[in-house]
């Protein structure tokens, strides 16, 4: 009933005339920057905090938080039509909507994009407004050792990703983590595989890769095919309209990458990316047509963009509650709220109910006018399909090539796309998939490191990941998840024999 | 006819051209001002430290109308600041690009991934400072500094968790006071997390024993209904606000401070005149009502020192900085 109350004042607030202008603005912002490849809403946050300097402080964080959830609502576009990633968060929505895009189901991707961002972002909301305060402790539960323990079990949908060669799916995601290691060591202050470089200290950014691998790698694919570019199928959008049946089929894999995604999200440093991994990977484990994932799987869109939209809103709990950033983005508000001279933490909700409730209302309103916004777009978007294909392949290119440059202003990273482009190829050609390399790129750095300072805590004792119980659990769900697989076909031989 | 329209046209708008050039050269001679936008650079991504630095004084600059040329604030991440100084140290003498600095400056080059120093460029400004503080939970049963060390003195093993690599600033930071107190300060098992916010969600969740971080960006977890208690604060005297019952260093009879400065610096050889002139624009600055404002809110103090006194101030930060890493065994 409480919560009911505030919830009521909070859309006394976001329901302002000027509110619901800035929440609509931050939106319709955010879908726009989500859409280009590279431009993500660190960088456009980060623009904006001079704005909202003089802004009422809930206003500004409306604003803010309408640009970051409309970033990751609109990051889905570019990554089923294009297969470009528009942000980190949408790189898995690509698995299984562009394929969908190449068999002419482009608006029907789109859409289920849509609805499904919908409903993980509204069913996220109203657990960040019921559970909040508590969840704050889930957030703390997290130390080192149980993080790796869950990079593990991540990890362990590399099984699940790579198709058809277990051995080149394990192949990639090696090469992934190899990646991941580039740069200065955070334990030691170590300088690996910079080849005195002071452009790799940092490492490489995954976006380079994701939009290396995927959205150039295709380029030349099709470059590479050739053939006049003539592909009837590829230029139709499709209907958005979605069957009964297909309703049904995606009720499921929302409503739980919603609550899972939610969950990665709470976890600081998590967030929507590895979020949206879980989701795909989960969906894909479970569902009885696991195998059709990657081909144009309607399931395999709508999971990950239920759980990165889900996660969005995750990552608030720390923020709001605990007052400590779970991500970069999350990092840029709270530098934002404190120029405004609100200090987000277990306090707010007493001292600034407005700012927390408002921010909350908002997030409904917000995610309405998404829906609203983007399902009558989506022919218009799509539209880019018929594009003719040189026109297409460049647009691609110049995208990928503009969002790189973008984040770093500098031409090196230029080249490490074009060279993980060729990478790209070089895999789609040999069989290689690319999702365990991606998987493994994010997850890698994250578990070395929670390794290691779990094992400095403990001073070197190995029993401290089974002595904790979450991440002994998780360690537990990991191993299954790997045995179940192999235990499966062999329980089916014995009963046929018996 | 038109022709001569033509010139008289010309002539017309020549000629106050030619007097206001005339004006600023002879301006230059004593008194230089910038020709064109300064780039103000952030050695790393939106969000940090030096972002908030670079983008606060822009602000003011720009709402006080302190400059006539705009400042533009561009960032550019990699290597903890390396990957800028690299570019900003191929651009002697360039008056029009100065970039937001602080111990990395010096830290970082000590740690031997960046080729150049705070002897690369031209000091301008020492602007603000922040001090360092060392939090437990709560329920800790660590009432002050002096347990904490006592603690540690007996199982060296225990956890002190910072926002950054070893060797860096919140590991000097704990190292220096562990030393002052008569701990060795390679003993202190000291945990890097990739940021101050992380380090603080696992002191929360009990995965460390203490965590140090800076004062102003712990100001916001200490409040009435805080999970954290502060044990000390690396200031010479008490700070403000949230911070107010925290005791110094000092007062707890270690006798150590530690400053987490910021600054303005410009590019190598940078002519004097253009030092001379932002020394003026900073110092006018800091007197502004806007300034003020956003400083207290962001819990910054004001320190400023002008190109001089920040010269020879870095190189004494230098000195202790390289003594601390010695003893940590980082430098040898």
């Amino acid at each position: 009933m409480e919560a009911l109350n505030n919830l009521m004042f909070g859309f006394g607030i976001a329901l302002e005339p000027m509110n619901i202008a800035y929440v609509f603005g931050g939106v319709f912002a955010g879908t726009i920057i989500g859409m280009l490849p590279g431009l993500g809403p660190i960088s456009a946050l980060a623009l904006m905090i001079p704005i909202t300097f003089a802004m009422e402080p809930s206003s500004g964080l409306i604003l803010m938080a309408g640009v970051y959830y409309g970033a990751i609502f609109g990051g889905s576009s570019s990554s089923i039509l294009l297969n470009a990633p528009g942000v980190a968060g949408t790189v898995a929505t690509s698995f299984d909507g562009y394929p969908m895009a190449k068999q002419g189901m482009a608006g029907k991707a789109l859409a289920i994009a849509a609805y499904a961002s919908f409903v993980g972002g509204t069913i996220s909301i109203v657990f960040l407004m019921m559970v909040a305060p508590l969840l704050s402790r889930v957030a703390v539960a997290f130390g080192p050792a149980e993080y790796f323990a869950l990079m593990v079990l991540g990890l362990t949908a590399v099984v699940s990703l790579s198709d058809k060669s277990l051995v080149k799916g394990l192949i990639a995601a090696v090469v992934g983590i190899m990646i991941s290691i580039i740069g200065i060591d955070l334990q030691t202050g170590t300088v690996r595989f910079a080849f005195g470089s002071a452009h790799l200290l940092d490492g490489i950014d995954f976006l380079v890769v994701a939009l290396g691998i995927f959205a150039l790698a295709e380029v030349f694919y099709m470059l590479l095919r050739g053939g006049g570019g003539k592909e009837p199928e590829r230029n139709a959008i499709g209907s958005l309209k979605l069957t009964r049946h297909e309703v049904r089929e995606i009720a499921g894999p929302i409503s739980r990458s919603s609550v899972l995604g939610f969950f990665t999200g709470v976890l600081p440093g998590a967030g929507a990316t590895i979020g949206s991994f879980l989701g795909y990977s989960m969906e894909k484990r479970i569902a009885k047509d696991g195998d059709t994932f990657g081909k144009g799987n309607i399931k395999g869109v709508a999971a990950p963009e239920a759980a990165n939209n889900a996660a969005c809103t995750g990552s608030f709990v720390p923020l709001l509650t605990l007052g400590v950033p779970g991500s970069g983005t999350t990092a840029v508000l709270l530098g934002a709220l404190l120029v405004m001279g609100v200090s987000p933490g277990p306090a707010m909700l007493v001292d600034r109910p407005d700012v927390f409730w408002g921010v909350i209302a908002s997030m409904y309103i917000g995610n309405i006018m998404l829906l609203v916004l983007n399902l009558p777009l989506i022919p218009y978007i799509a539209k880019i399909l018929e594009m003719p294909r040189p026109l297409l392949l460049s647009l691609i290119l110049i995208f990928c090539m503009v969002g790189v440059y973008g984040m770093s202003f500098t031409v090196v990273d230029l080249l490490f796309l074009l060279g993980f482009g060729l990478v790209g190829l070089g895999m789609r050609l040999f069989g290689f998939p690319a999702a365990p390399l991606i998987l493994a790129l994010i997850l890698g750095s994250i578990m070395e490191e929670s390794m290691r300072r779990a094992l400095q805590i403990s001073g070197g004792d190995w029993m401290t990941f089974i002595d904790k119980p979450i991440s002994m659990w998780l360690l537990i769900i990991a191993a299954l998840s790997l045995l179940l697989p192999l235990v499966k076909p062999l329980m089916r031989k014995l009963r046929a024999r018996a | 006819m038109t022709a001569k329209f033509t010139s008289r046209g010309l002539t017309a708008i020549v000629l106050p051209l030619a007097a206001l050039t005339g004006l600023a050269g002879t301006a230059q001679a004593d008194d230089w001002t910038p020709t064109r936008s300064i780039e103000f650079i952030a050695p790393a991504n939106p969000g940090g430290g030096w972002d908030t630095l670079v983008r606060t004084t822009s602000r003011v600059i720009q709402q006080e109308g302190l400059a006539d040329q705009n400042f533009a604030a561009i960032n550019v991440p990699g290597g903890g600041g390396a990957v800028a100084w690299a570019q900003i140290a191929g651009d002697s003498g360039n008056p029009h690009k100065l970039f937001a600095t602080s111990p990395p400056i010096i830290l970082v080059p000590l740690a031997g991934t960046s080729r150049y120093d705070h002897t690369d460029f031209t000091p301008i400004a020492r602007l603000i400072t922040d001090y360092s503080i060392v939090l437990v939970p709560m329920d800790s049963e660590y009432q002050d500094l002096n347990d904490l060390f006592d603690a540690m003195r007996e199982s060296p093993s225990m956890s002190v968790g910072g926002g950054s690599a070893p060797g860096s600033m919140d590991h000097i930071a704990i190292a220096g006071v562990a030393s002052a107190a008569g701990l060795e300060a390679s003993g202190v098992n000291y945990i890097a997390f990739s940021g101050g916010g992380e380090a603080m969600t696992n002191l929360m969740g009990g995965h460390v024993e203490a965590v140090i971080t800076g004062a102003g960006e712990a100001a916001g977890q200490l409040g009435p209904d805080s999970q954290l208690r502060a044990l000390g604060v690396s200031s010479p005297e008490r700070m403000g606000g949230p911070l107010a019952d925290v005791p110094t260093y000092q007062e707890q009879g270690i006798d150590y401070t530690f400053d987490i400065w910021r600054g303005v610096m410009g590019t190598p050889d940078m002519p004097a005149e253009a030092v001379a002139y932002y020394e003026d624009l900073f110092a006018q600055m800091l007197e502004t009502e806007g300034w003020q404002e956003a400083r207290d809110q962001l819990g910054w103090l004001d320190a400023y020192q002008n190109s001089e006194e920040f010269g020879a101030f870095l190189d004494a930060q230098k000195e202790e900085f390289s003594g601390v890493l010695t003893e940590l065994g980082l430098i040898r």
